[in-house]
């Protein structure tokens, strides 16, 4: 089987290979049924390029998380704060979620998805201040209405052998799936390239 | 069929295995549906058929889920098998004896297994709840034989090249045993735990991906070039489509199981090969609806044309369904509720169902060589799908919701039932609809068989649709 190389992205097939597939394309007749030969059409291309990298995009934790316990430790840090005695707990509430956008929390943009009130507060907070005093890392602990439990992710070993609870950001599982991808794209390839090139049409006259 | 059975080969007429297997599919569907309608009726009205432990919905669900995969929709894949890969390779079936065997033992074994289903004889796994012996059966008395004949028709082709619709035939038939040996290994070797729950989701998963999915394209690669006579817009994008399925089909069976303890890396691997199925699903729809360039008007004017239309169409709300539904921001909400219910419907009956009429519809009156009897009831039967199964769709997918809003809010299960009640006879109307829909379906085809005028040689049986 005859390989060309000189012009990969047209055809990967010498001349002589291409007429014998030519001819059997054209004059072969598959049950009644004809096949053209027409390239993928280019928005077609886009959205599967889109497609590809949406699938990482959804899957990394940036969308859908749900709220950890770490979110509200500094909202639960203000609660005792001379500031809010004999507030309403609305004023209250402002006055925390302001103070904490203020200091510039790392969790801000969670803490806007996730909002809560001052019941909620209330609700988590013995949860929240007993995991502090036993060192546990919050993030690791999911909110769950008035409920803080373990979070269910079986993440990455930790040097002490434990698992972490968290989602990292990139694990080997979406190395394995560019593999898969690479591996793909380069199979589909070669496959097309084999076939006459895209701007040969048959014609389907013989039957 | 009986009377082929023990007949010789050469007095065996081309054709009888598709036709026997094409008028059983009718008929498990009528039983399917049927089950599935008694089923949704309990769901609806919880005091319907009480007392009797056999009729109660622990027993009835897998019959009926098992009935319609593989009564309806795998006998209608090998009708569809046994007489177009023949007529792609300008040849005759390889053994007409091994198909109408084929269909025997597959009525057989199919009955002996839904009858110790219904009796409770069950491996408690969801999609592969028969027990081990008739798993046996199945692989062997059913799957193998298929394929060795679909195998051996493709090899002994008079045409140099093989169509699309045969790729997928071919590797489809043998993929399915792979995925029925192996899915079913729990039992056969008592694995239990994650290894079980990841193979049972890894067997449901790959049923669809590796047999129901590419099958039913397949199909709609003949049906849509044959009817219209236009040639398939582009061999290319067949193996666009027919290799990305292999790849990005077969592998993400870990998504069903999201809040599971298998490995995160499996997840994410998972996950983003399950969005990842959207590639094969733009190669398909895009190849077939290109494909029907100019010939539009068959869309409403051809009833093979009508229903695999429908059915390409629906797989784009079904991979947008599938392939985002999976990912960690979607899954924990939709997990475990009626959403997902909706979805394998959407696939089952609504993507799959409506190709695979088409396939039993064309090819019942090719190989009868005998008009529909009527095209009025064969219009009446697609509107009862289509009406039916979007009813039961758009009210299980609201239902979901709720359920979803339910548990992650913690509502106090009673006030969730209540809640998605009329939905639940919403499922029912839309249910009921289908199979009386398949009722009818199945007196038209009964009467083809019977009355149907004769097609004259040269013709073919969309070319006198609507000729009186």
């Amino acid at each position: 089987m005859a390989w060309k190389f000189d012009n990969p992205l047209h055809t990967l097939c010498t001349d002589d290979q291409n007429d014998v597939a030519k001819a059997v394309w054209e004059g072969e007749s598959l049950g009644g049924i004809k096949e053209d030969n027409n390239r993928l059409p280019p928005p077609i291309i886009g959205i599967l390029i889109l497609t590809i990298i949406t699938a990482f995009m959804i899957t990394f934790p940036l969308w859908g998380q749900r709220p950890t316990a770490a979110i509200y430790e500094e909202y639960i840090a203000l609660m005792d704060s001379p500031a809010i005695q004999g507030k309403s707990d609305a004023e209250a509430m402002e006055y925390i979620i302001n103070q904490v956008k203020a200091s510039g929390s790392k969790w801000g943009a969670e803490q806007e998805r996730h909002p809560l009130e001052m019941d909620d507060l209330r609700l988590i907070r013995d949860a929240v201040i007993e995991l502090q005093r036993n060192g546990s890392d919050l993030r690791e602990y999911t909110v769950l209405g008035d409920h803080i439990v373990l979070a269910n992710f079986e993440g990455n070993l930790k040097p002490d052998g434990t698992v972490e609870r968290i989602q990292p950001w990139w694990d080997k599982g979406y190395t394995i799936d560019i593999f898969f991808i690479v591996i793909f794209c380069l199979g589909v390839l070669i496959v097309v390239k084999r076939l006459p090139d895209y701007e040969w049409e048959p014609s389907h006259h013989g039957h | 069929m009986f009377k082929y059975l023990f007949a010789k080969a050469e007095d065996i007429p081309a054709g009888s295995a598709a036709i026997y297997f094409g008028y059983s599919s009718i008929i498990w569907f009528v039983i399917g549906t049927g089950l599935g309608s008694f089923n949704a009726a309990k769901l609806a009205f919880p005091d319907f058929v009480m007392g009797s432990e056999i009729l109660s919905f622990g027993h009835m669900r897998q019959v009926h889920v098992l009935a319609v995969i593989l009564g309806w929709i795998s006998m209608a894949f090998a009708m569809a098998m046994m007489y177009i890969t023949p007529a792609l390779g300008n040849t005759k079936l390889w053994s007409e004896k091994l198909g109408v065997w084929n269909c025997f033992l597959w009525n057989v074994g199919l009955s002996i297994g839904l009858f110790l289903l219904w009796m409770g004889v069950t491996s408690g796994r969801e999609y592969s709840d028969l027990p081990w012996p008739i798993d046996l059966v199945v692989v062997l008395g059913l799957l193998v034989p298929l394929c060795i004949n679909v195998l051996m028709t493709i090899k002994t082709r008079r045409t140099q090249g093989i169509y699309t619709t045969n790729w997928f035939f071919g590797a489809a038939t043998f993929m399915v045993i792979i995925v029925f040996t192996v899915g079913n290994s729990p039992e056969f070797f008592q694995l239990t735990g994650l290894t079980e729950a990841y193979l049972t989701w890894w067997f449901a998963h790959n049923v669809l991906g590796l047999w129901i999915t590419p099958v039913a394209a397949a199909i709609s690669y003949y049906v849509v070039p044959k009817v219209t006579g236009n040639p398939l817009y582009s061999h290319r994008i067949g193996h666009l489509h027919f290799w990305s399925v292999v790849v990005f089909y077969s592998t993400p069976a870990a998504h069903h199981l999201m809040s599971a303890p298998l490995p995160e890396w499996l997840k994410s691997f998972a996950s983003v090969e399950g969005v990842l199925i959207l590639v094969p699903a733009i190669a398909f729809v895009s190849n077939l609806l290109l494909t029907m360039t100019g010939k539009w008007r068959m869309f409403v004017e051809n009833i093979e044309i009508k229903f695999t239309i429908t059915g390409v169409l629906m797989a784009i709300p079904l991979n947008m369904q599938g392939g985002f539904q999976q990912t960690r921001a979607i899954n924990w909400y939709v997990h475990g509720t009626g959403w997902i219910v909706a979805h394998a419907h959407l696939a089952l009956l609504g993507f799959s169902t409506f190709l695979e009429a088409a396939a039993v519809y064309y090819g019942l009156q090719t190989l009868l060589r005998r008009k529909l009897y009527s095209l009025g009831l064969a219009n009446f039967h697609f509107w009862m799908l289509l009406i039916g199964f979007t009813a039961y769709w758009v009210s299980m997918t609201i239902a979901g919701l709720i359920q979803g809003a339910g548990k992650i809010y913690e509502v106090p299960y009673i006030d969730v039932v209540i809640a998605e009640h009329p939905y639940m006879i919403a499922r029912w109307v839309g249910g009921t609809m289908v199979f009386l829909g398949n009722c009818v379906w199945l007196y038209n085809m009964y009467m083809t068989a019977r009355v149907g005028t004769v097609i004259p040689a040269g013709r073919l049986p969309h070319e006198l649709a609507y000729e009186r």
